[in-house]
């Protein structure tokens, strides 16, 4: 009867149960905030140089990446690289982001790829980094467009869900914004406040 | 006769502490009743069983509809079939949860279903959450309760990668794809009912964004928060029905971003099929013999009790209770009265012994997962109260 009787000796409402427990304990804390999972990623040099991560995939264990480059005769060659070296690289590109010089922050063509430093910072900040550098990155617009690109992998592999998106061309369409939202332009026919918006729509 | 058991309530304060603001209705009374319906295994069993079949003819009798595309006699509005039609060919629009209203299931009545709220659900927080706390708070058997609403759902968000297959899939498969969760401001039910469920999509491994309703921002390849970092997955507590009519140039270019495959919308546009009361209609058609459908029209039944309802209406408003001889017995207003009408048999609701009427409202997430009552007079409506239950 696992439907019906699932929740047996254990908390089975995840982080919402720990709220509860405590709150009815009247011990309530902070949540904790999301966690961030180590990766493997196969980073691979592209014809100018730049870096691209052609694949990033979640792993229990450290994080690592398998970097492809090109030695001087044009040969592909394959290094391991551990968390602790990743780190360093994220850690240097990230005093870079402080100062301002660094090319995640910087907008422009992105599809060119970056630095070594520059892409594992890009798609890893998290959980090299820990988290609160990590969100505190990802609200850099910039650097969220450069992390998104820098992984090349992320909608084209095979399990990929059919409706999710091909790596989005950045558009030149303006946003608009409904519901009474203020980008809207004024000229638009959603601009009118939404009437509904003290109703409920439970049913 | 519903059967009740006393309970120590849980006080506002604790209910504020867990992000449950609404837990005094507006006439000062409190919306979490201080009683549990006693149910036994075996009711608890039949509603399970009932909601699963009933979702499986809902599934039936949606392919149906396109089929023979019956979208006006549910009053699905135009500018919205291509984004129904869309959402229905591709599996990956996967439908996170619903919520059916039942009568009957306790007190020896029969399980009869009254609508499916299938595309903005609440009473969330309190079936999934309160029902759970409650039996904490006073000391009581967690396992006497037909509740795996939260994990229920967060397997179901897992299948948004894994599809069909077994969840266990995820962690391999998923790949930092981002769900926006979005709500109206300014309504702490909807909102609190959004955020528990960016909660538990956060749980299942999904990176999550909140943004309120007037700051999405859209083009035609995507959405976006108010910050302009692009999502794969929107998740609105907004009616599609009120898109295709309040904002219609959104309906369209919801239309495009899935034709784009640029974002995955949830809960699916489909759902607003299920959504319809017209497809009490389609579904009385289709399965006569079921023992948990009602007799439905499109015209007021003869010779019988009936209950005439809006395709799209909520929270009871526009309904009204019509006897055999045709006199308005009770009547709700409301602002749906121009929606199309349908008429279902009549069926008396269970009571407990101070006449209180009692609904079931059973959870739907892949598989039927919980269950909640509200209790109140002959028409549910935004006044009536939430009742958790124990299985004895």
């Amino acid at each position: 009867m696992k439907h019906i009787s699932s929740i047996a000796s254990k908390i089975a409402l995840g982080s919402a149960g720990v709220v509860i427990m405590s709150v009815l304990a009247g011990c309530e804390q902070k949540q904790e905030e999301q966690k961030q999972q180590n990766k493997f990623l196969i980073i691979e040099q592209q014809a100018g140089g730049k870096y691209v991560v052609v694949e990033s995939l979640p792993t229990d264990g450290p994080s690592r990446a398998l970097i492809r480059e090109k030695d001087a005769n044009g040969n592909t060659v394959e290094r391991f690289m551990n968390e602790e070296e990743m780190k360093k690289l994220a850690e240097q590109e990230y005093k870079k982001v402080q100062d301002g010089t660094s090319e995640t922050v910087k907008s422009g063509e992105s599809s060119a790829g970056m630095g070594l430093g520059g892409t594992i910072l890009a798609v890893a900040a998290g959980s090299l980094l820990g988290n609160m550098i990590g969100n505190a990155l990802m609200s850099n617009k910039n650097f969220a467009s450069r992390s998104s690109t820098a992984n090349q992998s992320a909608y084209s592999r095979p399990s990929t869900p059919a409706g999710a998106p091909g790596s989005a061309a950045s558009s030149s369409s303006p946003k608009k914004s409904y519901f009474g939202g203020s980008s809207t332009p004024a000229s638009a026919p959603s601009a009118a406040p939404s009437s509904s918006s003290t109703s409920t729509y439970g049913g | 006769m519903v059967k009740l058991q006393n309970i120590r309530p849980l006080k506002n304060e604790q209910l504020e502490k867990l992000g449950f603001t609404w837990h005094t209705d507006s006439d000062s009374s409190r919306y979490i009743s201080d009683t549990l319906v006693q149910i036994t295994q075996d009711e608890a069993e039949a509603y399970y069983e009932a909601v699963n079949e009933i979702y499986d003819m809902y599934a039936e009798a949606a392919g149906y509809v396109i089929e023979n595309d019956l979208f006006f006699e549910l009053g699905i509005p135009f500018n919205l079939v291509d984004a129904i039609k869309k959402s229905w060919e591709n599996d990956v629009h996967w439908h996170i949860y619903g919520r059916f209203d039942l009568a009957g299931g306790v007190d020896s009545k029969p399980i009869k279903l009254l609508e499916f709220n299938a595309d903005t659900p609440t009473a969330l927080f309190e079936t999934a959450l309160l029902q759970w706390a409650l039996l904490k708070e006073n000391g009581m058997d967690e396992n006497r309760q037909f509740n795996n609403v939260y994990d229920a759902i967060r397997e179901n968000f897992k299948r948004l990668i894994t599809l069909f297959e077994d969840t266990e899939f995820f962690d391999e498969r998923y790949d930092g794809w981002k769900i926006l969760f979005s709500s109206i401001q300014g309504n702490d039910e909807e909102e609190a009912t959004t955020r528990l469920l960016r909660q538990i999509a956060t749980d299942a491994g999904f990176n999550t964004g909140f943004e309120y309703l007037q700051n999405v921002k859209f083009d035609e390849n995507g959405i976006y928060d108010k910050s302009e970092n692009q999502y794969e997955y929107w998740f609105k507590l907004y009616p599609w029905e009120d898109i295709a009519v309040d904002e219609p140039e959104l309906a369209t270019t919801l239309t495009t971003i899935m034709q784009n495959q640029a974002v995955i919308i949830l809960n699916p546009a489909y759902t607003l099929l299920f959504q319809s009361k017209g497809m009490l209609k389609i579904l009385y058609d289709l399965f006569p013999d079921s023992p948990y459908l009602l007799k439905t029209s499109f015209e007021p039944l003869k010779g019988m009790k009936y209950v005439e309802k809006c395709a799209f209406g909520r929270e009871g408003a526009n309904i009204k209770i019509v006897g055999a001889d045709g006199a308005v017995l009770n009547e709700q207003g409301g602002e749906y009265g121009n929606h199309k009408k349908v008429y279902q048999e009549y069926t008396e609701l269970p009571k407990d012994e101070s006449g209180v009427k009692y609904q079931a409202g059973v959870f739907f997430a892949y598989e039927a997962c919980g269950l909640g009552f509200r209790k109140g007079g002959e028409i549910m409506n935004n006044m009536s109260k939430f009742v958790g239950h124990v299985i004895v």
